[in-house]
C-alpha cells in the first residue's frame, strides 16, 4: 500500500468532469483507490463517492493506493492531478 | 473487509445551545419556553451528550460539578430551592452561576423565581422550561445528543431496504451493486444511498443514510448519473435505515470456500457493532436481485425464530438418531400415496 498527498490545483475543483477523468483512469488499474479527505475516505472508483468530496482548489487530499499495480497507478493518477485535470 | 477502510469520521465537537432549541423543537417536538439569557443561544455551546441534575452543587458541594454538561432542574432540585429562605437560595443557585454552563433546562412545570432567572440572565447563561415530566424529557434529549455526537463513518456500497431489511451491497467498483440496487428499486424496494453511505453508532445499531451529495442519485455505468427520487417518487426511497445485512458481492473463485449450509454465519465489525456478513460470488445466470430478497425474507425468518440451516440440521440429526435405533430406514418419498395428475 502507498500513500501521497496532492494538492488540487485547477480552479473549478474536483466537479464532474474531472472526478469522471479521474475514476476512469483509476478504474484501467488493477489496485483498490481511497481518498482521504478531512478524515473522510471515499472509493476513488466510484464518481459519486469522488465527487461527494466536492473538493476545492487548493484542497488537499490524501490518495492510497493497494494493489499488484499500485506504483504505477499512483504515478498515473498523481500526474492526471498535476495536469489540473487538463482543464485550466 | 468487504468495503475497505472504514475509519470513523470527525465527530461534532460542539453544538450551538440555539441550534439544539430549534431541533429540540422542530424534530423532538418539545416546547421549550426561554426564561433568561436568550440572546446568548448562538454563543453557548454543548460538548457531550450526558446530562447533569445539579442537586449536590446547589447544595454546596461543587468539587466534581460537571458544569460542562447541560443541567437538568427537575422536581427534587425545585423544592429544594423553594425550601430555602431567599438569601440562601440565591446563594444555592449562585454556586451554578459561577461557572460556565452551556444552558439550564426546568423540567416538569417547574420555573425559577425571577430573582434567580435575573441571575441566570446576568451570568449569561440561557435558561429554558419545559412542561414534560423530567425522566421523559432527559430520555429524548439524551437521545437527540447521543445521535449528535455519534461515531460515525462513510463506506463504500449500496444500501437499499429489502422488506423492511437494511441491506448494505458491498464488492470492489464495476461489480454491480448500483445495478442489484436499480433491480431491487424496480422491484418496489427502496433506496438509501448508492456509493457514499453514512453510518452512525446509535446504541447498539448502525443507521445507514446518504450524505448531502449523494440523496438519491445513482450512477450506472454506461448511462451515468440518474436521480431515483425524481425518476421513482418517493416510494422508491428512504433517508435513513438500520443497517442488518452486509451482502459482500464477489467474483467467482473456485478456490475461495464459500458457505453451503448456512449454518456458520459470518459476521463483521463496523463501529464495535457485529453484523451478519453474507458473502455472494457472483456467477453467469444468478439473479442477484432475487437472492437479495431471499437474504432479506431469511433474515426475517430468523429474526422471527424459525432459521431453515438449523430445522434442516435437527431433521438430519434426529433421522440418524433414529437409524442408531434401528427406527428408520433410508429415507423414503415424502407422500404416502400419489394420486397422479392427469387431466
Amino acid at each position: 500500500m502507498i500513500k501521497e498527498e496532492i494538492t488540487i490545483t485547477n480552479s473549478a475543483g474536483l466537479h464532474a468532469r474531472p472526478a469522471a477523468s479521474l475514476v476512469k483512469l483509476a478504474s484501467n488499474y488493477k489496485s483498490d483507490f481511497f481518498i482521504h479527505m478531512q478524515g473522510y475516505t471515499v472509493n476513488g472508483k466510484s464518481i459519486l463517492g469522488v465527487m461527494t468530496l466536492a473538493a476545492e482548489q487548493g484542497a488537499k487530499l490524501e490518495l492510497q493506493v493497494d494493489g499488484p499495480d499500485e506504483e504505477e497507478a499512483l504515478k498515473a493518477i498523481k500526474d492526471l492531478f498535476e495536469r489540473g485535470f487538463d482543464e485550466d | 473487509m468487504p468495503f475497505g477502510a472504514h475509519p470513523p469520521i470527525p465527530k461534532k465537537e460542539k453544538i450551538s445551545v440555539a441550534y439544539l432549541v430549534q431541533k429540540l423543537r422542530e424534530r423532538v417536538h418539545i416546547d421549550l419556553q426561554a426564561c433568561a439569557s436568550e440572546e446568548q443561544c448562538e454563543n453557548s455551546y454543548v460538548t457531550e451528550a450526558d446530562l447533569h441534575r445539579p442537586g449536590l452543587a446547589l447544595a454546596g458541594y461543587i468539587k466534581t460539578f460537571t458544569y460542562q454538561r447541560i443541567q437538568v432542574i427537575g422536581n427534587t432540585e425545585s423544592e429544594y430551592l423553594e425550601h430555602l429562605s431567599e438569601d440562601e437560595r440565591k446563594k444555592a443557585f449562585s454556586n451554578l452561576t459561577q461557572f460556565d454552563i452551556p444552558v439550564i433546562i426546568t423540567t416538569d412545570h417547574n420555573e425559577l423565581d425571577p430573582e434567580l432567572q435575573e441571575m441566570a440572565q446576568k451570568a449569561g447563561i440561557p435558561l429554558f422550561k419545559t412542561n414534560i415530566e423530567t425522566t421523559k424529557f432527559m430520555f429524548l434529549l439524551r437521545d437527540f445528543l447521543e445521535d449528535q455526537f455519534a461515531m460515525q463513518t462513510m463506506v463504500h456500497g449500496t444500501m437499499v431496504d429489502v422488506y423492511g431489511i437494511g441491506i448494505l451491497i458491498a464488492g470492489k467498483s464495476g461489480i454491480g451493486k448500483s445495478e442489484v440496487a436499480l433491480d431491487l428499486v424496480e422491484r418496489g424496494h427502496r433506496l438509501v444511498a448508492d456509493d457514499v453511505i453514512i453510518l452512525t453508532c446509535k446504541g447498539n445499531n448502525l443507521i445507514g443514510a446518504a450524505t448531502e451529495m449523494n440523496k438519491h442519485f445513482m450512477e450506472i455505468r454506461g448511462l451515468g448519473i440518474i436521480d431515483i427520487m425524481s425518476m421513482f417518487g418517493i416510494r422508491a426511497i428512504r433517508y435513513q435505515k438500520r443497517l442488518e445485512v452486509v451482502l459482500e458481492l464477489s467474483l467467482w473463485d473456485e478456490s475461495k470456500d464459500i458457505e453451503r449450509t448456512g449454518l456458520d454465519k459470518d459476521q463483521m465489525d463496523i463501529l464495535d457493532v457485529e453484523v451478519p456478513l453474507v458473502h455472494l460470488p457472483i456467477t453467469p445466470g444468478k439473479n442477484i436481485t432475487v437472492i437479495a430478497e431471499v437474504i432479506a425474507m431469511n433474515h426475517l425468518l430468523s429474526h422471527y425464530g424459525y432459521d431453515a440451516a438449523q430445522a434442516f440440521q435437527d431433521k438430519v440429526k434426529t433421522n440418524i438418531a433414529k437409524k442408531q435405533r434401528k427406527e428408520a430406514d433410508m429415507p423414503r418419498r415424502a407422500i404416502e400415496y400419489f394420486e397422479g395428475d392427469t387431466e
